[in-house]
């Protein structure tokens, strides 16, 4: 007698199972993802913060964004508009969504691909930051930048040093992306 | 005596079809094997040497047996050739035209007869030769003559047949071609029938005349195109069988009327017609169809199956007329149902019962009538046998009741309208659902119907809710396992999301007072419906999961994937869950709440029961926020008295009032809402008279003394005042709104101030305007109001006066009348009254529109947020792209037209809050 059949038809049923319900599980995921975003979204219109927006983007599943911080008064990004990118993961709030500077920047915790050096988007996070929240942390790192861990050393150095060069450095690297 | 012919015949001519007729011959001849050989050459095989009949006979038998062995004797056929001459020209027809059957058709058919020479017996020659014939060879005389009368047929009446087939006359054209080809045949047949066949033994001579008429139906047929004469026959059978099956009289009542003048008074007892039947008793039910026949009836049925005789005799009868009698029989039926039962709705229903024994005992009476006549050839092999079995009755019986069903699914809308009038009209319903495909027949019909009749712009949701209210009652007692009224409802309840004010229409009825019906706008009968005791709200539906329900069957076969069972036609639960959350609806019952509760009323015993009978439904959690929203009302009113006595020891408790004004003793009762659980309610913002603000201020320090952590904010734009206002010869007392009492105020206020006190106040809009803080609209609204009750004057577009002294006949009427007191006072014939309450109307119009429209501004703020938002972040967009957007943004959906959307960002546009770049997209300017 083969054994080894008589498993698999027991099995199979169950394999057949879970995974019915893995896509289920997925599906629902995405559906409470949407409406966390929807959520956000509507909190971020009712009450805005001066300096910072976002919106998701045209493809209409609500997983990618674009944000806009205004450069804060008395910084060296003072009155330039800085856009970034937003996409968040399935599993959204219990990961963070991936933040990244479209606008060429210079700052010293900010690469220059626009990859950005923040605890709260990486080991930090926790469900209960969003997007307005991120939007201001990153504001705020614009005025005062965390210097002791640095993604671009010589932005970290000059800042230090010689604000007047940096400021030089910041507009030379600026660049407003074409409205498309 | 030749109408009994055909019917032996039909049935003998069986065995002429069946069996050769050579085998009928042979034993009549005692011989079987010879006769194959005489059947093929007739004429050589009977011998007769003799002209002589006695001979004949004498000699037939041996010279028969003598052909035994197949000798083939001449003489007597040269006997035989002589007497078939003799035969032939005995029985010849006259070649006399038409015209002459014509003339004659309506006499019995001797003068006819007599005319073509056909009843003169044959002479004594002929006879023998006849005879000789008939013996010997009787089946080649026979042939012979059916040639003849074929040959006839065709040279002298075919012509004159199509002819009369062609003309234009219609009624009746039928009838008399069957009296003309009756005529004919027996044209044909008299000597045959008269002289001949009693020369042949008794058993054969049905099998000899059938051959005869065979030919003849031959030709006749041959001559009349059946295309051209089965309309004839069907007119010919629809207008009997309309008076035999009772139609023209169930059908529209002059008729009907008509008939009872002339003679159905006489016999009032047999009336096919539904209503009559249900009038009468159980017993009287059944003899109804039964006896008693109508005279009118009988003499139809007697003519119709005397014309079908005929139409038999001549072989225009048979199967193909049976085809026709079938397919008007079938029509027949429809007709009777649509007439007997078309709008006949009370229950209980009996309608079925009715039809089936309409079908039982006239309807098929009629066809096993005419059937008999026009039996096919075939018919007859099962002699004696109806052609019309139990079997077939039956099926009838099933086919009227599936009509019946088809009739009143057509009608099931009307018939939902008049719910519950109608309900017998549903029970009949429910003999037809009994198949999937019906169920799914009444479906579709009645969604087409709904969506073309209910479903449109032009039906007001409260009509719409009605009948879907009416629906569910419906379809609830038709299909109790609730499969068709979801299928149905799907559309309704698709329809009745879209519209705007679904939400209010339930709510305001759920609020409804059902005691006063002013019915009309408001869905009272839903406050009816929840008032009753409603048992299932106790169990809780657990729906499939609920393993303990004993009485759980499986979903009906023809339920949808996710077809829910709902256990009752709970009328308010399946209005409710139109809605996919109660937040919908709690938040729309707030608002009507919110409105009823700030009028100034003794009490809200009404509000509060409806709230409690609503937290059986959905719980108390859902309904908190009315729940707070009453007890603010209860606990205000007991905070008012405290207060009261409190601040200004004036006890007087009719706390109901928002505030009560009064220029020397003013009392002021405040209602105090939690503003966190209260709807945002809409309000014009203006400064309250200095008298009342202080008033406020200290009832707000009572307030704030009793509970400590509040601070009152005061809602000037809501609550009423009582106004009493004295003039030189007028007065005025009523209550009106706080801003047309502050607007009126202001105009006293001065008074005191104005150097001269004789002289009437007057002030302009912008005045009021600027030192009231209130809107130019509103201001104009109350002053338009007050113009209207005959207190202030409009000199001048914009200005207005008080009118301290009414123009005398003004005064007259007035103190005639005790003084304007409300509205009615005011609107007496004086046309100025008149226009001037059309324009305070229409002012208060303007700024209620007004107020609207701020309304309208503060929810497109909010899209404006999320236009700003994503135009910041997107970049340009065009128009289009916003929409979509917008639309897959926005939570609850973008309510906003293209146009709406567009004309708003025109607005922005020109405020110079946005730029149109290339491509007519939208840019925000920073």
């Amino acid at each position: 007698m083969d054994y080894s059949m008589e498993d698999t038809q027991n099995s199979a049923p169950d394999a057949l199972e879970a995974s019915k319900l893995s896509t289920t599980a997925q599906r629902s995921d995405t559906q409470s993802v949407t409406k966390r975003l929807q959520a956000e979204l509507m909190q971020l219109m009712l009450s805005p913060s001066p300096g910072i927006s976002a919106f998701p983007d045209a493809d209409g599943n609500l997983l990618s964004w674009t944000a806009t911080i205004i450069g804060p008064t008395e910084t060296p990004y003072e009155g330039l508009t800085l856009k970034l990118s937003f996409a968040f993961p399935n599993n959204y709030p219990y990961s963070p969504p991936t933040v990244l500077f479209k606008t060429p920047i210079y700052h010293p915790n900010f690469d220059f691909s626009g990859r950005i050096c923040l605890d709260i988007l990486k080991d930090k996070w926790s469900a209960v930051y969003n997007v307005q929240s991120v939007l201001l942390s990153l504001q705020s790192l614009l005025g005062e930048p965390n210097n002791a861990s640095p993604l671009n050393a010589q932005a970290a150095e000059l800042w230090d040093s010689d604000q007047e060069e940096f400021k030089r450095h910041v507009l030379a690297r600026h660049r407003d992306l074409d409205e498309e | 005596m030749l109408s009994t012919v055909p019917l032996n015949v039909g049935r003998r001519r069986v065995f002429g079809s069946v069996f050769s007729p050579a085998s009928l011959e042979a034993p009549a001849k005692s011989k079987s094997t010879p006769k194959h050989e005489n059947d093929h050459t007739p004429t050589t095989s009977f011998h007769s040497s003799t002209g002589s009949t006695s001979t004949f006979k004498a000699d037939s038998l041996p010279n028969s047996f003598a052909t035994v062995g197949g000798s083939t004797d001449s003489p007597d056929e040269e006997t035989l050739e002589q007497a078939r001459l003799v035969a032939s020209e005995f029985l010849s027809v006259p070649n006399l035209g038409f015209q002459l059957l014509y003339d004659y058709r309506n006499t019995d058919g001797s003068e006819v007869l007599k005319q073509w020479n056909r009843l003169s017996p044959p002479s004594k020659e002929t006879a023998e030769a006849l005879d000789c014939l008939v013996r010997n060879c009787p089946w080649t005389l026979f042939d012979g003559y059916g040639c003849d009368i074929r040959r006839h047929f065709l040279v002298n009446l075919r012509d004159g047949l199509s002819e009369l087939l062609g003309s234009s006359e219609k009624e009746g054209l039928l009838r008399t071609i069957v009296d003309c080809l009756q005529l004919a045949r027996r044209v044909y047949l008299a000597p045959v029938v008269h002289y001949l066949l009693p020369l042949i033994p008794t058993p054969h001579q049905a099998g000899f005349l059938a051959q005869l008429q065979r030919a003849f139906h031959t030709v006749v047929s041959y001559s009349l195109p059946w295309r051209q004469i089965s309309p004839l026959l069907a007119n010919e059978l629809t207008r009997d069988a309309v008076t035999i099956l009772g139609i023209d009289t169930v059908d529209g009542d002059s008729n009907m009327e008509k008939m009872s003048v002339d003679e159905m008074e006489v016999d009032r007892a047999y009336s096919v017609s539904y209503k009559d039947w249900r009038q009468e008793t159980t017993e009287a039910r059944a003899h109804m169809m039964v006896e008693g026949e109508d005279h009118r009836v009988t003499v139809a049925r007697d003519r119709l199956l005397a014309f079908l005789n005929g139409l038999q005799l001549v072989g225009l009868g048979a199967e193909k007329a049976q085809k026709v009698f079938a397919k008007v029989m079938n029509v027949m039926m429809s007709d009777f149902i649509s007439a007997a039962y078309t709008g006949q709705w009370d229950a209980p229903t009996s309608a079925p019962q009715h039809l089936r024994q309409w079908i039982e005992n006239v309807f098929a009476r009629l066809a096993v009538q005419v059937l008999a006549i026009i039996h096919s050839e075939q018919s007859g092999t099962q002699t004696g046998a109806l052609d019309v079995s139990f079997g077939d009755v039956e099926k009838w019986q099933d086919m009227g009741i599936a009509r019946l069903g088809a009739l009143r699914v057509s009608e099931l809308f009307d018939v939902v309208v008049e719910w519950p009038a109608s309900s017998g009209a549903v029970e009949d319903l429910r003999h037809f659902t009994t198949h999937t495909t019906s169920r799914t027949h009444v479906t579709q019909s009645f969604i087409n119907m709904l969506q073309q009749r209910l479903l449109h712009p032009g039906a007001s949701t409260v009509e719409i809710l009605q009948v879907y209210i009416s629906i569910i009652r419906a379809f609830h007692l038709l299909d109790p396992k609730g499969v068709l009224l979801d299928r149905i409802a799907r559309p309704i309840r698709r329809y009745l999301r879209d519209r705007d004010d679904t939400v209010k229409v339930i709510v305001g009825g759920l609020l409804a007072d059902s005691t006063t019906t002013n019915a009309g706008d408001t869905l009272s009968e839903l406050s009816t419906e929840l008032t009753k005791v409603h048992q299932h709200s106790m169990r809780s539906n657990k729906g499939e999961l609920d393993f303990d329900d004993l009485n759980w069957v499986p979903d009906p076969v023809d339920a949808a994937p996710d077809y829910r069972k709902s256990k009752s036609a709970d009328v308010i639960d399946s209005l409710v869950s139109l809605f996919d959350s109660k937040e919908t609806f709690v938040k729309e019952m707030q608002t009507l709440l919110a409105d009823r509760l700030i009028q100034n009323r003794k009490n809200y015993d009404q509000e509060i029961t409806v709230l409690e009978l609503l937290k059986v439904r959905f719980g108390d959690s859902a309904l908190q926020a009315c729940e707070v929203m009453l007890r603010d009302i209860s606990d205000s009113r007991r905070l008012n008295i405290s207060v009261q006595k409190q601040s200004h020891s004036k006890p007087r408790s009719a706390a109901t009032a928002n505030r009560h004004v009064q220029p020397e003793s003013t009392e002021l009762h405040a209602k105090i809402l939690s503003r966190f659980f209260w709807p945002e309610i809409q309000e014009q913002e203006f400064k309250v008279p200095h008298e009342i603000a202080k008033l406020q201020e200290s009832y707000a320090t009572g307030f704030e003394a009793l509970k400590a952590s509040r601070k009152l904010n005061w809602r000037n734009g809501l609550g009423q005042v009582t106004v009493e206002l004295e003039l030189e010869n007028h007065s005025f007392v009523g209550e009106v709104t706080t801003w047309q009492a502050t607007v009126i105020y202001a105009f006293n206020s001065d008074t005191d101030t104005d150097t001269d006190p004789n002289e009437p106040v007057t002030k302009t809009v912008t005045e009021l305007s600027d030192t009231l803080s209130m809107t130019p609209a509103l201001v104009r609204s109350a002053c338009l109001f007050w113009v209207s009750k005959r207190i202030l004057i409009e000199p001048h577009r914009d200005t207005f006066r008080v009118l301290e002294i009414l123009p005398s006949e003004d005064a007259a009427q007035t103190s005639a009348g005790g003084g304007i007191t409300g509205p009615e006072g005011a609107e007496d014939e004086d046309d100025d009254g008149a226009n001037a309450a059309a324009a305070a109307e229409a002012a208060a119009a303007a700024a209620a529109k007004e107020s609207a429209e701020a309304a309208a501004m503060e929810k497109m703020n909010l899209h404006w947020q999320f236009i700003v938002g994503m135009l910041t972040n997107q970049g340009p967009m065009p128009l289009q792209n916003i929409v979509m957007m917008l639309k897959i943004v926005v939570p609850g959906g973008f309510p906003f037209s293209n146009e709406e959307l567009r004309e708003f960002l025109g607005g922005m546009v020109s405020r110079g809050k946005l730029e149109v770049v290339s491509g007519g997209s939208y840019k925000i300017v920073h």
